[in-house]
């Protein structure tokens, strides 16, 4: 979240689209019922289904699952068209005005510039800004050029899948890519035709509502009271109020998840309401603690603190450090504090942090320890992999990677290739059990030489720590009851298989030890390491005495460090993750603070728990003040330049040069080398284009109507094992199905629980009623939903909260089904449906920016049992 | 009247055959055995279900009533059993004596006379009355009327679940009229059949009856099972009937 | 609202003479607000419910529906009720309400009931059920117009909602507020409520275009102590049967408390009647009669008097 939970009671419009906060975040929604109550504000839910979230909304859209990129761009080009757009924040906040290179092709075809169909990938050196300075009106119209004709790449767009897909096979790594202008060219008057703004235009005028309701099925005239209701914020461009946008796995879960989560963020920037109060892109998260897990590197590309991992082409640190370190990109008139460029503080301080004394400057602080990752490894291909017969083994601790899939079967089938299984869990779950999967007889058993392991791990109540929830916040939890029987705590059990490993090296040497034999374990008891000695390590501490003279802040050796702008890059700091330093710090934990005041009244408490960065509760709340440093709305007051004191003060923590004066003209998105807000993502970025352009997901009814030619996301890669299979309409799979979860149950744990059994005792299939009519279901009985992978059984549930939908001048069909159903458990016994993992039928196919798979919208065959 | 007494006289019901009934010289058989143990079961059941009833009925009077059943709880659950119990006999006995009840154009003659019945203007009752008189077959059906109520509405008191709430409250009313009705008739069965009429009761005690009971209350079946013409039976006992001496002076 | 003496016992039912302690001391009424436009069916109140009155789980079955169960039952004294709303005109709604017992001002259950002390009113408004007293007739059962109070086979009594009168006899909310996520329950004093109900139906009907939006506190039965907002409150039965006017059965008013004894009073009279018979008319003895004697009282014995 740019913004946290409570800051919700502050919005006045709310979209909540590709989430269903009511039914998977009750708790948090209490503030987007408080907005309601408190400020009147409205709330638009666009979903596949009439949610619990619905029923509390004041209008709801039903979408077609995996249109949700038409919708949004269809209110880009709304609010463009009816100026209900935030002028002075895009012009100076964002990138609108920045003037894109010539050669730069907008997707009319379904293709930006640079494609290469042999790779499927793009070559991004035209999606970039142009080198130049101020143009602001040197642009005079009629003279501008026609965009360069890109018929070839076209051509190339529409060969065949198989061609395209041979080449993908061996990619070679690309070569280093081009960096952003140090000088930018830019337009204020926003007039220039390769300008931002305009590129922006022209590229969403195709999405006009009549092209939305082809797309979505949503009706046009109920899309145009969503857009009006939703721009209505901004209308006169008028500043005062604030609009959300909140969203969660509706919207990754797609082949082009991460290009709906920037049109989102395209909008809100369009409309001025980033930054602000009450506004922001909201994501929810769908684990009390998976915001901590990917700030920790739960994804394999990342090290804790979103630090890029090395790659086999960086020789040492400094090539390295060179590489991931971005140079300062901005118009020479404008500042840019560009805060990446305190990569090596962070990078050395974490390796400090990762080896201890083996770290030194001469050994480039030990970097040549860290794995260097050569190509993906994401989830689903470590699975692929598995299945490939070339992983061996997998730990699975706090997962049941067979339930969460994609395609069950083929992770089933993984599993029984793989020479060992151990598995940490506080139920005997689907993964340590796959040998029981349905279909799997006695004998099939005998061929299965898999060995499984059972470690019997704590719950979150066993053990102590902190959750990071989706509004960052870092919160100290304490063990409501010791663990039972003989379950032991999670980093106990890592601390013993790691200390035994290591013992292991000790003797037997091996090909590279030192990774392993000089990691930093510095824990009072090393096989059971205290996590509040593991939290003061991540936040990190002083190793010689160092001063700052201008923070005010002077540390002995060994002190915590107050905060990340302690951090060095010559080895005198140590921190695990410099986005987490500040949380520990001498003054105590802050984490485990309980304060309760908020005088500004905006749900800010400051005093409560620790937020990264900096314990700031609203991110990029520079952009919640006009150019003079003044809120733009004062009733809503977070961070306002203090002419006396030359400084940003405020009621939050500013995200901000605390003394850069308005007349610097420092952009407020300080993490970009820009400074300002983007809405068009130049180089690499961005798989897939730099403005996201709707496509059909992977498994679609229909072709693009916007570009039958390029129906998919062209870099999206299709697996190849005789698993990966992948319906179309024509085979009969005419019915879009989709997943989600439950508020009574929690994944696949809960099933294991009589009360939320009770609450929910079986899965079941929701089913528009026309749909149940027509095939003469009724509710309650068994049904069977079949994909190209696999098939699932279950009681149907007729419902009226899903109505069938006009798409593309096809009538069609949306079904749903609850995910947390597998083989075990209380309702999975004798009478009950069997066949239930609901990710036996999602195919294996993954977002090209972020590797989640498509869970969401895949086709499926529906008959009755 | 012959078919009914017929069955008494002769004995030819299997039924009527159980037990033993000794029967005097100058009496009549009234009721067998069979007859005299369903009523008193019929009697037993029924002031078992009366008391439990009124626990429930109206306890800020009669709370009392519970503590005799073992509390309230027991008293609702018995309830009902004494109730079933009562209209099972009841039924026997009605099936019993449905012969004898049915209603006849001489009970509609008797019913016009009802109030030199009540007045005791006539010293016995008119030559037409049979084996039960109209007003006991009145009060024999309304009890039938009112077992097929209280079975009715009490099942569906009893199983709430199935009958709903509505039905439930109906029944709750019905189940109460039928109670108190049956009560006031109550008072007129015990009264006639002690203190109104002497001689009564011996019918359901030792099954027997005195022929001038017979005669006297119901001369059509005097006449029927003696084959003798009750008012001559009467005269004839008038004139053998001399006044008794005087009781010996003891004091 | 004071957290002290909220457990005044105001009325009990069938029981003879006044209430101890009766107007000893003044007692605020106690409410809950349930806003049904706030409400996102999550079930907290339902498994808060379970939680604090430590009910055995039950088995559920899949009944084509997000509702737990068809109805409460003796275990399960909460339960959202979930209701597909469609309209004529095209437009939906998915409405949820919260279905306890309404803990009415004048209680069907208590006027139905025919054992001494088994339920009670306390002064604060909370209608209770005293199971040791209960007697499992389930007469409440038929004088609830909600359909509240359940009976549990095994024990042969009738259970129902507390409004946790021993969480708030303790000055706490009852359990089902402590758990509600998005705050549409409330708890606090009748007039509060109200006023808190009022603004938000206002609110609703000028904000959110609900212009029937009302309040649920149905006179008929002279208020309840778990108030409704809802977005239709002219036709409350689209709420899963809430009834638009509840009403206690005439069985139970008019019957119970006046034709009852009226019609003991009368079966009685049947008693008098035979006496006053045996009184004024006598028996009639079967004839002849036997001669009627004179027997005079016996003269004085002779010498004894001195």
């Amino acid at each position: 979240m740019t913004n946290g939970w409570i800051d919700i009671k502050n919005t006045d419009m709310m979209l909540i689209m590709g989430g269903n906060p009511a039914e998977n975040h009750p708790c948090g929604f209490k503030w987007a019922v408080e907005a309601k109550l408190k400020r009147n504000a409205k709330m638009i839910v666009v979903d596949p289904r009439f949610t619990r979230t619905a029923a509390v909304a004041d209008l709801f859209c039903q979408i077609r699952a995996g249109a949700d990129i038409a919708f949004l761009g269809g209110l880009i080009n709304y609010a463009i068209e009816n100026n209900r757009i935030a002028k002075d924040y895009l012009v100076n906040y964002t990138n609108a005005a920045f003037i894109i290179k010539d050669g730069f092709k907008l997707p009319e075809d379904g293709l930006f510039s640079g494609f290469d169909a042999a790779t499927k990938t793009y070559n991004k050196s035209s999606w970039n800004y142009q080198e130049g300075g101020n143009e602001t009106g040197k642009f005079v119209p009629g003279v501008a050029g026609e965009q360069p004709a890109h018929g070839d790449e076209a051509k190339a767009a529409v060969m065949p899948v198989s061609t395209a897909a041979k080449g993908a096979a061996s990619t070679p790594p690309p070569p280093p890519p081009p960096s952003l202008p140090p000088n930018i060219a830019y337009d204020l008057s926003l007039q220039h035709p390769r300008c931002v703004y305009q590129l922006l235009k022209q590229q969403y005028s195709r999405y006009t509502p009549e092209m939305v309701e082809r797309i979505t099925g949503i009706p046009k005239d109920q899309f145009l009271k969503a857009a009006d209701l939703f721009t209505s914020v901004r209308t006169n461009g008028d500043m005062k109020k604030v609009a959300t946008i909140i969203y969660a796995v509706g919207w990754t879960q797609h082949s082009f998840g991460t290009q709906i989560i920037r049109t989102a963020a395209m909008l809100q920037l369009l409309m001025g309401n980033v930054g602000r109060a009450g506004g922001g892109v909201n994501a929810l998260r769908g684990h009390s603690n998976i915001q901590g897990a990917t700030d920790m590197a739960g994804i394999f590309d990342i090290l804790p603190g979103y630090l890029k991992v090395p790659s086999p082409a960086d020789k040492d640190l400094k090539a390295y450090l060179d590489r991931i370190t971005p140079k300062p990109a901005k118009p020479n008139e404008w500042e840019s504090f560009n805060y990446w460029s305190n990569t090596p503080k962070f990078m050395v301080s974490f390796l400090k942090a990762m080896y201890g004394n083996a770290a030194t400057k001469d050994n480039d602080f030990a970097f040549h320890y860290l794995p260097k990752i050569d190509r993906n490894y994401s989830w689903v291909e470590i699975w692929n992999d598995m299945y490939q017969g070339t992983v061996k083994g997998l730990f699975a601790f706090g997962m049941n990677g067979v339930m969460i899939g994609p395609d069950s079967q083929k992770n089933i089938d993984a599993l029984k290739k793989a020479d060992f299984l151990v598995v940490c869990e506080i139920y005997p779950d689907e993964t340590s059990a796959f040998w029981q999967a349905p279909g799997i007889t006695p004998d099939d058993v005998k061929q299965i030489n898999t060995t499984v392991y059972r470690l019997p791990g704590a719950g979150f109540a066993e053990k102590d720590g902190t959750f990071v929830n989706s509004a960052r916040w870092l919160q100290w939890k304490n063990v409501a009851l010791p663990p039972p029987g003989d379950c032991r705590l999670d980093q106990d059990i890592l601390a013993q298989i790691f200390l035994k490993i290591r013992e292991l090296y000790q003797k037997e040497g091996g090909k590279f030890p030192d990774p392993i034999l000089k990691a930093s374990w510095a824990y009072t008891l090393p096989e059971h390491p205290s996590l509040s000695e593991v939290a003061k390590e991540i936040n990190g501490k002083a190793l010689a005495d160092i001063s700052d003279e201008k923070l005010g802040v002077s540390l002995k050796a060994g002190q915590q460090l107050p905060g990340f702008a302690m951090l060095r890059d010559d080895g005198t700091t140590s921190s695990a993750n410099w986005l987490y330093c500040g949380s520990w710090t001498e003054a105590g934990p802050m984490m485990q603070r309980r304060g309760t005041d908020d005088p500004s009244g905006l749900g800010i408490y400051q005093n409560w728990g620790w937020s990264w960065p900096a314990n700031r509760r609203v991110m990029y709340n520079r952009a919640s003040c006009d150019l003079a440093g003044k809120p733009w709305d004062p009733t809503r007051s977070q961070v306002w330049w203090n002419e006396t004191a030359q400084k940003w003060v405020g009621n939050d923590v500013p995200d901000f040069k605390p003394d850069s004066k308005p007349e610097e003209h420092m952009g407020p998105f300080i993490m970009n080398p820009e400074g300002v807000g983007r809405l068009f993502v130049p180089l690499g970025a961005m798989a897939d284009g730099p403005f996201p352009e709707f496509y059909e997901p992977i498994e679609s009814p229909i072709e693009n109507p916007l570009h039958p030619g390029q129906s998919n996301n062209p870099v999206v890669k299709k697996y190849k094992t005789a698993m990966d299979k992948y319906g179309t309409a024509k085979e009969g799979y005419n019915i879009i199905c989709t997943t989600y979860r439950l508020t009574e149950h929690y994944h696949y744990w809960t099933k294991n629980n009589p009360m939320n059994v009770e609450l929910v005792p079986e899965p079941f299939v929701e089913i528009p009623a026309e749909l149940a009519d027509q095939m003469g279901i009724r509710g309650g009985e068994k049904v069977k939903v079949t994909s190209a992978r696999s098939d699932y059984i279950a009681k149907a549930m007729v419902t009226k909260r899903i109505k069938p939908m006009m798409v593309d001048g096809k009538k069609l069909y949306q079904i749903g089904m609850p995910i947390h159903w597998g083989f075990l458990g209380i309702s999975e016994g004798e009478g009950r449906t069997a066949k239930t993992p609901a990710n036996l039928l999602t195919p294996t196919v993954v977002d090209p920016n972020a590797y989640t798979p498509e869970f969401k919208g895949f086709l499926v065959k529906l008959e009755k049992v | 009247m012959a078919t009914s007494a017929d069955r008494f006289v002769h004995r030819s019901n299997p039924i009527d055959r159980m037990g033993r009934t000794v029967v005097y010289t100058g009496e009549l058989l009234r009721h067998p055995v069979y007859t005299r143990f369903l009523h008193w079961m019929v009697g037993i059941f029924f002031f078992l279900a009366l008391l439990s009833g009124f626990g429930i009925y109206l306890p800020w009077i009669f709370r009392f009533f519970t503590p005799l059943f073992g509390g309230g709880a027991t008293t609702r659950f018995l309830h009902p059993w004494f109730g079933l119990a009562f209209v099972f006999f009841f039924a026997l006995q009605a099936i019993n004596w449905l012969q004898v009840m049915r209603w006849t154009p001489d009970d509609s003659r008797w019913m016009k006379h009802i109030k030199q019945y009540v007045t005791r203007s006539d010293s016995v009752e008119s030559p037409e009355t049979g084996f039960f008189n109209a007003g006991q077959k009145m009060q024999f059906w309304e009890i039938v009327g009112g077992c097929v109520a209280y079975v009715i509405t009490g099942v569906i008191m009893w199983l709430p679940e199935i009958f709903g709430r509505i039905l439930v409250a109906i029944s709750y009313v019905v189940h109460d009229i039928s109670a108190l009705v049956m009560l006031f008739g109550i008072f007129f069965h015990v009264y006639l059949s002690t203190f109104g009429e002497p001689g009564t009761i011996q019918a359901m005690t030792r099954g027997t009856v005195s022929e001038g009971w017979a005669w006297t209350h119901h001369p059509s079946w005097y006449k029927a099972v003696t084959g003798r013409d009750p008012a001559e039976a009467l005269e004839e006992a008038k004139r053998r009937n001399t006044p008794p001496p005087l009781p010996p002076r003891t004091l | 609202m004071s957290d002290r003496g909220t457990l005044r016992i105001q009325q009990i039912s069938a029981h003879p003479g006044p209430v101890a302690g009766e107007g000893v001391q003044r007692q605020d009424k106690v409410c809950k607000l349930i806003d049904t436009t706030t409400c996102i069916g999550c079930k907290a109140c339902e498994v808060a419910c379970v939680e604090w009155n430590d009910m055995p789980f039950q088995t559920t079955y899949f009944d084509n529906t997000y509702q737990t169960m068809p109805d409460t039952d003796w275990n399960y004294w909460n339960l959202i009720k979930f209701n597909e709303d469609q309209h004529d005109n095209g437009s939906f709604a998915w409405l949820m309400r919260k279905h306890q017992c309404m803990h009415c001002e004048d209680p069907g259950c208590l006027r139905a009931c025919p054992a001494d002390g088994a339920i009670v009113q306390y002064s604060n408004g909370i209608v209770d059920f005293q199971q040791e007293h209960c007697i499992g007739c389930q007469f409440c059962v038929s004088g609830c117009p909600f359909n509240i109070p359940k009976f549990n086979p095994n024990t042969k009594k009738v259970y129902k909602c507390t409004l946790c009168s021993d969480r708030v006899g303790a000055g706490l909310e009852p359990a089902c507020i402590k758990a509600c996520p998005t705050g549409c329950l409330h708890f606090g004093t009748k007039d509060d409520m109200k006023f808190l109900a009022e603004n938000r139906a206002s609110q609703l009907r000028e904000v959110s275009g609900f212009q029937n939006a009302g309040v649920y506190d149905p006179d008929t039965i002279g208020g309840t102590h778990v108030i409704y907002v809802l977005h239709d409150a002219t036709k409350p039965e689209r709420y899963g049967n809430l009834p638009a006017k509840p009403r206690i059965p005439l069985s139970f008013t008019v019957w119970k408390d006046i034709f009852k004894p009226i019609g003991l009073f009368g079966a009685m009279l049947g008693f008098v009647g035979v006496v006053m018979h045996y009184v004024f008319e006598g028996p009639r003895r079967e004839q002849p009669a036997p001669p009627v004697v004179r027997i005079d009282p016996p003269p004085p014995p002779a010498g004894k008097e001195n």
